[in-house]
């Protein structure tokens, strides 16, 4: 990644925001050849982003680069590019096969081969002479990733690509983009689930609120994350022995009455949070409540890895 | 690549509901004509029928409900996206849009503008149809570009343009002296007059003349598609 290949995507100082709301902040990354993940809970700002780098939307600030050239006002562009948003966007009145030709004939190819290709890659070939409207929504999904790749491009990106898929449907688009992936293309997925993207991606942008939190291999994150604290409020009665209970356990780093209640820093938080009602009855102590207090990176890890 | 992209954007416009609905709406100054003719009255239908029922009426309604949805339901279904994330130029897909909208529309104006005109008294009914029907397809391009840029700019893309239709085309151009040279209606029937001046003289009352009244045609018309090519080159697709 850091050789002398120049990235495929470049983005600098990117901001969106809508009135008052950002939904992108500041955001800068670089995307080589492979397989990137962009992980995030919903509203992290990954469909902004991804919008941004595909060219739908424009940005309050910064700029972008795809394959070195500026994306918004140049729709010869997209004859490299193939882009897939999140939305469940199709013609129902369409076959199939029609959509992807639809799709093929935009980017000036009226070869139907092309079209059969794409629609057998993605494993519709049985069902791509019925109605759109008829197809199940892994089917759709599908049909918009054969209307995608049609063209063959060197660069997609795909927004929560797969939305509706069953296990077989995964694997099978897994294969499908390492192919990509393996042909020294640029594939960039987004996800709020970072099952669907650890076992594809090579490297994982991981997006909180609007900033690239962090970046790297699956494995680097989960590291970093390791290494650094939870912050928990606890809620009980008998609150000082409960404290004092949850200091003695080894599990916490430091321990703080604040306003009745108990905030904990923990690097252990599987060990504490099986421990801590454990605690509360030894101590006599009723639990009220256990709240994460981090709206950072790590309780969104949390969440991501929980799905 | 134009036949595809145009077939959909006919398919998308021309839904079955609002085909049946503009087509009922057709009717009326049909029957109204028809009664006037079987009573004897048909020396009026130019002033009676033509004007306030297809001018003013049948041919803006009729070319609202359609253009409107040119963008309109691409905007609101999010289907817009996989035209602008292809190789084709805005103004392209602008214009496939336009097409589509007068293919649709311009054919049931252009049949009911004639058939009230010939029903009428028409001196030369050969030239009074000609004069109907290029009278009629302008006013329908224009209307078209204008309700377009609407369906694009605003998701209350109808309201708009029957504000537009009954404010302004309707009221405002009978209140304002001179406003009626910003006015399609106003730009159909001036065509018409001077196309057949005998058929149509009724029109003559508020003249802005021929010439002036297609430039007006080819300006509204070619600056509202400029603003929809804009528009659309520049706005967040959703």
């Amino acid at each position: 990644m850091t050789g002398e290949n120049a990235a495929v995507i470049q983005v600098n100082g990117l901001s969106k925001w809508y009135g008052s709301v950002v939904a992108v902040n500041d955001v800068s990354l670089e995307i080589y050849p492979g397989i990137t993940g962009i992980l995030g809970p919903n509203g992290a700002g990954k469909t902004t982003l991804l919008h941004m780098i595909a060219g739908l939307a424009a940005p309050s600030e910064g700029e972008i680069k795809v394959l070195g050239q500026a994306v918004r006002g140049n729709p010869q562009l997209y004859r490299r590019i193939g882009i897939m948003s999140e939305h469940d966007a199709l013609y129902p009145f369409m076959t199939g096969r029609d959509f992807v030709a639809l799709a093929a004939r935009l980017q000036g190819i009226e070869s139907g081969e092309a079209v059969d290709r794409a629609v057998e890659d993605v494993g519709l070939t049985e069902a791509k002479d019925r109605r759109i409207g008829g197809y199940s929504r892994g089917m759709r999904q599908r049909i918009r990733l054969a209307a995608t790749i049609v063209h063959d491009p060197e660069v997609l990106v795909l927004d929560e690509p797969l939305n509706g898929a069953d296990p077989r449907q995964r694997i099978h688009f897994g294969e499908l983009v390492q192919e990509y992936a393996a042909a020294g293309k640029t594939v960039l997925i987004s996800s709020h689930i970072l099952e669907e993207v650890e076992s594809l991606a090579g490297q994982i942008l991981l997006m909180v609120s609007g900033k690239l939190a962090a970046s790297g291999d699956y494995r680097t994150i989960r590291e970093k994350l390791d290494e650094r604290p939870f912050k928990v409020r606890v809620s009980a009665s008998k609150e000082r022995e409960m404290a004092s209970a949850l200091l003695s356990s080894g599990l916490v780093t430091q321990v703080s009455l604040e306003d009745g209640a108990i905030d904990v820093l923990t690097k252990n938080i599987s060990g504490f949070q099986a421990a801590v009602a454990r605690l509360a009855q030894e101590t006599g102590s009723r639990l009220y409540r256990v709240e994460p207090l981090d709206d950072s990176l790590e309780s969104v890890f949390t969440y991501v890895v929980q799905g | 690549m134009s036949g595809a992209l145009l077939a959909v954007a006919l398919r998308q416009a021309a839904s079955p509901g609002r085909l049946a609905l503009i087509l009922l709406l057709g009717l009326l100054p049909l029957v109204v004509a028809a009664i006037l003719r079987a009573t004897g009255n048909d020396d009026d239908l130019i002033e009676a029928v033509l004007d306030p029922l297809v001018i003013a009426l049948f041919l803006p309604i009729a070319v609202l409900t359609v253009a409107t949805t040119a963008f309109g339901n691409e905007v609101e279904d999010r289907t817009l996206g996989l035209l602008t994330t292809k190789p084709a130029p805005r103004a392209y897909i602008v214009l496939v849009k336009l097409g589509a909208t007068l293919a649709i529309t311009a054919p049931m104006v252009v049949v009911l503008a004639v058939i009230v005109t010939v029903m009428g008294d028409a001196g030369d009914p050969a030239r009074a149809a000609l004069a109907a029907a290029i009278g009629a397809a302008l006013g329908v391009l224009a209307y078209a570009a204008i309700f377009i840029w609407a369906g694009l700019i605003t998701s209350r893309a109808l309201g708009f343009g029957l504000a537009y239709v009954l404010i302004w085309e309707a009221l405002m151009t009978s209140l304002i002296d001179g406003a009626r040279f910003l006015s399609v209606r106003s730009y159909t029937k001036s065509i018409m007059q001077g196309l057949d001046d005998g058929t149509f003289d009724v029109f003559a009352r508020d003249p802005i003349g021929l010439t002036v009244a297609v430039i007006g045609v080819a300006i509204v018309s070619v600056a509202f598609t400029f603003l929809t090519v804009r528009r659309l080159s520049n706005m967040d697709v959703p």
